[in-house]
């Protein structure tokens, strides 16, 4: 406890005294750890998106026009069991007739002379969530057409794609960004400890003289990469908070889409907290390499 | 206590000590004398591990210096006081804070440091001083704050290169008086010096050393 408060107050003098250099630090550090949150809120929000993109999406089962009302309803009983089934709706030839004419009711005269109904009847699925990608759908697909009963089956390809693709370079961008931010962090904070240690060389060589252990040495190291990395990330927060009332309001007027983003909370605290944790790793990199 | 067996350090590849034999008993008083560049210094800095001996033995206490491992430096530093030619104080802290670090890094705690250091800050007549910063004192002001803070921790070994070299006589001798009172505690003491006044007339072991060869000792 001793040894704590003995190193919180050498970092704190140091911090103080090496004002300049550990704002810029700070600064270098929120900049980088701001470029990780925009990303993330913009990730945040795209991901949203996606997540609604598969409750838009609807299989359709056509059935075969010998079909009975027995067959069928034998049909829609084992769609139902399908465990990447959430939903059935069965839609009858008159009511997919009657839909038609609904939706042609300007250019009616495009179903006049029909003698009789050249629709199918179908059943309408809905898929779970995570059913809702393209190799998944296609195999689905594929899965349903050998059924007895079944003509053809129906389905938006783009939409399954789309999700597929966009979660998939979503994770991706995640990742790469997130890898080089934290060595952006990482070389900033370790950079600059290098610097206050090298500033520090003849102090360190004197406490090493009187009998200071490593820990001691280094505790005042890692409390200062520690704090320089929470202050880059209380920065970046507030740099976060900016950039989402930018974009929510000023911004909205040239694209409503971004008046719909959300800013998640969570971000706004866990910044200063990464901040604080890669500092310390930061420093730790410095610090490990000091002889002593 | 303190032994040197044909202990021999090179710098350059030329010998600064050549097949040192010396050894100082718990509780004991020695001078070490000899012109500069003697090597009074080194053999100095060989006891606290700042050099390592390249030939022969050296040993503090319990504490083979050409052996030691990493982790056990610290705990041989912390069981020597050493008043450096060169003073060591750090520039950016206070005369108090200079000497109670000789004591944070011994681990001691905050409420009995503040009585220690106040206690030895009156030894030395630097009371008042206590808030000053290094750079603010004269030379023999700062020459009393690293005796203080080579003492403050009470080791059982004190080494001191030149401790008397800033000091006026009277400064001097009263210098030569904390350290005479330590020794009659039982702390072995080493001390280099050029200044013939501070062994005169003690009956302590005077050892003389020239050009990094132990010459021989007599009785001050």
């Amino acid at each position: 406890m001793e040894h704590l408060s003995y190193s919180t107050r050498t970092a704190f003098h140091s911090l103080m005294k090496e004002k300049w250099i550990n704002l810029l630090s700070s600064l270098t550090v929120a900049a980088s750890l701001l470029v990780s949150a925009m990303a993330i809120i913009t990730i945040f929000n795209l991901e949203n998106f996606t997540r609604t993109l598969p409750e838009r999406f609807t299989m359709v089962v056509y059935l075969q026009d010998s079909v009975s009302p027995e067959d069928t309803q034998k049909l829609i009983g084992q769609l139902k069991n399908k465990d990447y089934v959430s939903g059935t709706k069965y839609i009858s030839r008159d009511q997919a007739l009657n839909e038609m004419k609904r939706t042609l009711k300007d250019v009616s005269n495009v179903l006049e002379g029909l003698d009789e109904n050249p629709l199918s009847s179908s059943i309408e699925l809905k898929l779970k969530k995570e059913s809702v990608t393209a190799p998944a759908v296609k195999k689905i697909s594929e899965e349903l057409k050998k059924m007895p009963s079944v003509g053809d089956v129906y389905y938006e390809a783009k939409i399954a794609e789309t999700v597929y693709l966009l979660k998939t370079s979503i994770e991706n961008m995640s990742i790469i960004i997130l890898c080089i931010i934290s060595f952006v962090v990482l070389f900033v904070i370790s950079s600059t400890v290098k610097i206050l240690l090298y500033r520090r060389k003849t102090e360190i060589e004197i406490i090493k003289l009187l009998g200071a252990t490593g820990g001691f040495i280094r505790a005042p190291f890692l409390i200062e990469g520690g704090v320089i990395g929470f202050f880059g990330g209380i920065f970046a927060s507030i740099g976060a908070t900016v950039f989402y009332y930018s974009l929510t309001t000023s911004f909205s007027a040239f694209m409503p889409i971004l008046k719909t983003m959300v800013l998640p909370v969570e971000i706004v605290v866990l910044l200063p907290i990464a901040g604080l944790v890669m500092g310390v790793i930061g420093s730790l990199i410095s610090v490990g390499r000091l002889r002593l | 206590m303190i032994s040197f067996q044909n202990a021999t350090k090179y710098y350059e590849n030329k010998p600064v000590l050549k097949n040192i034999d010396l050894s100082v008993s718990k509780g004991e008083m020695v001078f070490l004398t000899g012109p500069t560049g003697a090597g009074k210094s080194t053999l100095l800095k060989l006891l606290y591990a700042s050099e390592l001996p390249d030939e022969g033995e050296v040993t503090v206490g319990d504490f083979n210096i050409g052996r030691l491992r990493p982790a056990e430096i610290p705990l041989l530093r912390r069981s020597i006081g050493v008043v450096f030619q060169d003073f060591k104080l750090l520039e950016n802290l206070t005369v108090y804070d200079n000497i109670a670090l000789a004591l944070r890094v011994r681990g001691r705690k905050e409420k009995d440091i503040k009585g220690l250091v106040l206690e030895i800050l009156k030894n030395v007549h630097l009371r008042h001083k206590s808030d000053n910063y290094p750079l603010t004192l004269s030379g023999g002001e700062q020459q009393r704050v690293v005796i203080a803070r080579a003492m403050v921790s009470e080791p059982s070994v004190l080494l001191a290169d030149e401790p008397t070299g800033n000091l006026d006589p009277d400064t001097s001798k009263h210098v030569a008086r904390l350290f005479y009172e330590a020794n009659i505690h039982g702390t072995t003491i080493l001390i280099a010096t050029h200044n013939r006044e501070m062994y005169k007339n003690t009956g302590k072991r005077v050892v003389r050393l020239e050009n990094g060869v132990l010459l021989g000792e007599e009785i001050g």
